[in-house]
């Protein structure tokens, strides 16, 4: 058997048994659902069901390696776009490793410029530095330092949309995609007809895109106002309480090579260290929205801008502005890992295992010669570093290798 | 708290147009009554204040209720009737800056009862945050769905005070947001063709300041595009033809002209129109430089021709189907301004 009939074959023994926790999205039948199937890697879209057994059986029936459904709600979801009659659309996040740099990636991450051949690690670029090239094959890893960090944007995320945009905790249901990240999903009958426009809006809210300090308070005089405390602004809601909680935190965490890599000059660096335990005193009573002693207009902008950086969330701008966009199904598994897209409760984020929780393949063992892959945990049990060696592993870690294209199958 | 008929003349679209028509026996057919006619003439001029002020701005008259209130409605109605882009945005966007001039000084408890009329979720709050004052607070939803075309920092979502769901303003600011619904709901009534509905000497009277005003018209058709050719701003059935015609592959007759004819009004140079067609298999400089010439109104008729409505192109198979922005809008220049404006503030945000 090959590697491909093997993973499907194993999917389809997954879903004969637990496609019955596929549950209906909202209002399913205004949904448009899309299949990518093993055989030739086609992509079968604008499916509606009218009830969620239908939806099950199909799974069942033709055992994709992907599962989505729309975040837009349209009157015929089975036409073509331009007739579907889009209702509405779910306000929709997507956090993936791939947007977030971190130094393990730059060890496991890499690319292909499949223009010029050109290749790199760590984020994939835009374009290509040699060719200005625009598609590129990657080699990715769902390492558990990049689920982390993903991890802790969305941390970042669910607080804006709760703080600052009023979600209550209930409507704001997160998940784990199954691969290198987390999903946000809002639905909420006061978004649902909020076009790109209003979306790239929000975008950019969460990003710290556009951001002027400025109109948050950097710069102006009366910042200490009768009320005292509201001065400083640590208590605020929003990008101004954000701007001196993050602005107090950069500077009181900052070595000279912090500073340094703010692009400060050495003497600027050195008036700042020696004047930090003031700055930060005067801080902690009137904010950061002055220049003072020891720290210039300059500064104070550098920091500050490195605390929006800190501050704003890293979420995939596209998909969030993308209004027919397609997301994965909850409880379907990825065909790139075999793993489960998993929802869970806000309130679970911190205890939340990925590695443990969206296990799929609990029983049986596989031998698979892998190529090469670095180590890794599934559940508790650790596993390689592999490099060119045949190895017998519990199901769930071989399907894993094999999805990820690092292992053949073993007769 | 209830709108006075002292308010209702400072803010006359809060109240159903027909309602009013009805309630004063103005009906459509009769307007040509001399009973009627103060709120006949009131009515065209505030058609005509919208053209000839600059910006557009229907004055206030207090005291004269009467003529004021049941003069907006049949303004709407003579604005309808002549069938002209111009006039009705600028007639839309007149009586908006009045409402908008009005609201800025309002007791409070007014400007709440008038945003509650477009179902605003809006509260009165006192609040200083740092160093401003707000007034009001506004859901986000109703802050984007009129704040997202504005280009000013200030009004990004990113650089606003928001908490829980809501916006803090200024009552400034809230007269400004509310201006712009404003205009939107005054064009979505200014959509209606009642033109048929309508006696001779009304209409007469509509075509008579059509006329007044031929030439201000006429140069407004020429939009502020930006200087610059803006080629990612080109809608669907342009961005083809413009593909088609640079890779030298045939583009229909039709289909020439709504290319020339849309990159010559968003001020391209003839010379570089005529460029384009070069490496079409039949091109002849002569003929080419000709026609391009002819639609930029440098010949013949003198006019300057306008791409094909969006319904013209559909049916001669011009369209490639339509995008979300398409959706908004009925012609393919009014897609290239509206798609610039949203560019140049997304380029200014980076
Ligand atoms: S709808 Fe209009 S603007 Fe959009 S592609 Fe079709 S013709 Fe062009
Ligand atoms: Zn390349
Ligand atoms: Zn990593």
């Amino acid at each position: 058997m090959d590697t491909k009939s093997f993973i499907q074959k194993r999917f389809s023994e997954f879903y004969r048994e637990k496609a019955s926790d596929i549950e209906a999205p909202r209002l399913i039948e205004q949904r448009e659902f899309g299949f990518l199937l093993f055989k030739g890697n086609v992509m079968v879209r604008h499916k509606s069901f009218g009830t969620v057994e239908a939806l099950r059986s199909f799974v069942k029936q033709i055992v994709p390696a992907h599962a989505y459904y729309s975040t837009a709600y349209y009157e015929a979801p089975e036409e073509k776009m331009e007739n579907k009659g889009w209702l509405g659309a779910d306000l929709y996040f997507d956090i993936d490793a791939d947007h977030i740099p971190t130094e393990c990636g730059k060890i496991h991450d890499r690319w292909k410029c499949k223009t010029c051949g050109f290749t790199g690690k760590g984020v994939t670029p835009e374009t290509c530095p040699m060719c200005g090239g625009k598609t590129f094959e990657n080699k990715t890893w769902p390492c558990e330092v990049c689920l982390e960090s993903a991890k802790s944007e969305m941390v970042k995320l669910v607080d804006i949309l709760v703080e600052e945009f009023g979600f209550s905790p209930d409507e704001v249901e997160v998940s784990f995609s199954g691969h290198r990240g987390y999903h946000v999903h809002v639905e909420n009958e006061v978004v649902k007809e909020l076009d790109s426009v209003a979306r790239k809006e929000i975008v950019d809210y969460i990003t710290g895109v556009g951001l002027e300090a400025a109109l948050h308070g950097v710069g102006t005089r009366s910042h200490v106002t009768s009320s005292g405390s509201s001065g400083r602004g640590f208590d605020n809601i929003g990008w101004r309480g954000r701007i001196s909680r993050g602005a107090y935190k950069v500077l009181s965490a900052a070595t000279e090579e912090d500073l340094k890599n703010l692009g400060l000059k050495e003497k600027a660096v050195e008036k700042i260290l020696s004047n930090k335990e003031l700055i930060l005193k005067t801080w902690e009573r009137s904010g950061p929205w002055q220049p003072i002693g020891g720290l210039s207009k300059d500064a104070l902008q550098a920091i500050i801008n490195r605390a929006v950086q800190n501050e704003s969330a890293k979420i995939d701008t596209v998909v969030t502005t993308d209004i027919h966009r397609l997301i994965r199904l909850p409880n379907s598994l990825h065909g790139k890992t075999g793993w489960l897209k998993v929802v869970f409760p806000t309130s679970e984020i911190e205890r939340f295992d990925p590695l443990k929780n969206a296990v799929a393949f609990k029983k049986g063992e596989a031998k698979v010669y892998v190529d090469e892959a670095p180590r890794f945990r599934l559940g508790e049990e650790l596993f390689g570093p592999f490099k060119h060696e045949k190895v017998e592993l519990p199901m769930a870690a071989a399907v894993f290798l094999l999805c990820k294209g690092a292992a053949e199958l073993v007769e | 708290m209830v709108l006075t008929r002292f308010d209702l003349a400072k803010y006359p679209f809060v109240l159903d147009a027909a309602e009013e028509v009805r309630r004063l026996d103005l009906d459509i057919g009769n307007l040509e009554n001399p009973a009627l006619k103060a709120i006949l003439d009131r009515a065209e001029n505030r058609i005509e204040e919208a053209l000839r002020n600059s910006p557009p701005e229907v004055s206030y008259r207090p005291r004269e209720e009467d003529v004021e209130i049941p003069s907006f409605p049949v303004a709407v109605i003579l604005a309808a009737a002549s069938g002209n882009d111009y006039i009705k945005r600028r007639y839309a966007l007149a009586e908006a800056i009045r409402a908008y001039k009005l609201l800025q000084d309002e007791d409070e408890k007014k400007v709440l009862e008038i945003a509650k009329v477009f179902n605003w979720n809006i509260q009165n709050v006192k609040k200083i945050i740092g160093h401003r004052r707000y007034d009001f607070a506004l859901s986000f939803t109703d802050f984007l769905r009129n704040a997202k075309l504005f280009h000013e920092m200030e009004w990004k979502l990113v650089n606003r005070m928001l908490v829980k769901g809501k916006v803090y303003l200024r009552q400034r600011e809230a007269a400004r947001l509310l201006q712009e619904e404003i205009r939107r709901r005054i064009e979505e009534r200014l959509r209606s063709d009642v033109r048929s509905m309508l006696p001779e000497p009304v209409l007469r009277r509509i075509d008579d300041l059509k006329r007044k005003y031929a030439s201000r018209i006429a140069k407004a058709q020429f939009q502020d595009f930006p200087r610059q050719v803006v080629n990612e701003a080109f809608p669907p059935c342009i961005r083809m033809l413009y593909d088609a015609a640079k890779s030298g592959q045939h583009v229909s007759h039709l289909g020439r002209f709504t290319l020339t004819s849309f990159l010559i009004n968003i001020g391209m140079k003839p010379e570089k129109v005529v460029d384009l067609f070069r490496s079409s298999s039949d091109f002849n400089v002569r003929i080419a430089r000709y026609q391009v010439e002819h639609i930029a109104g440098q010949r013949g008729s003198r006019t300057r021709y306008k791409p094909p409505r969006c319904e013209t192109l559909k049916t001669h198979g011009l369209c490639p189907g339509p995008d979300d922005l398409c959706k908004t809008i009925r012609r393919p220049l009014s897609y290239y301004g509206k798609k610039t404006r949203t560019l140049k503030k997304e380029v200014s945000a980076n």
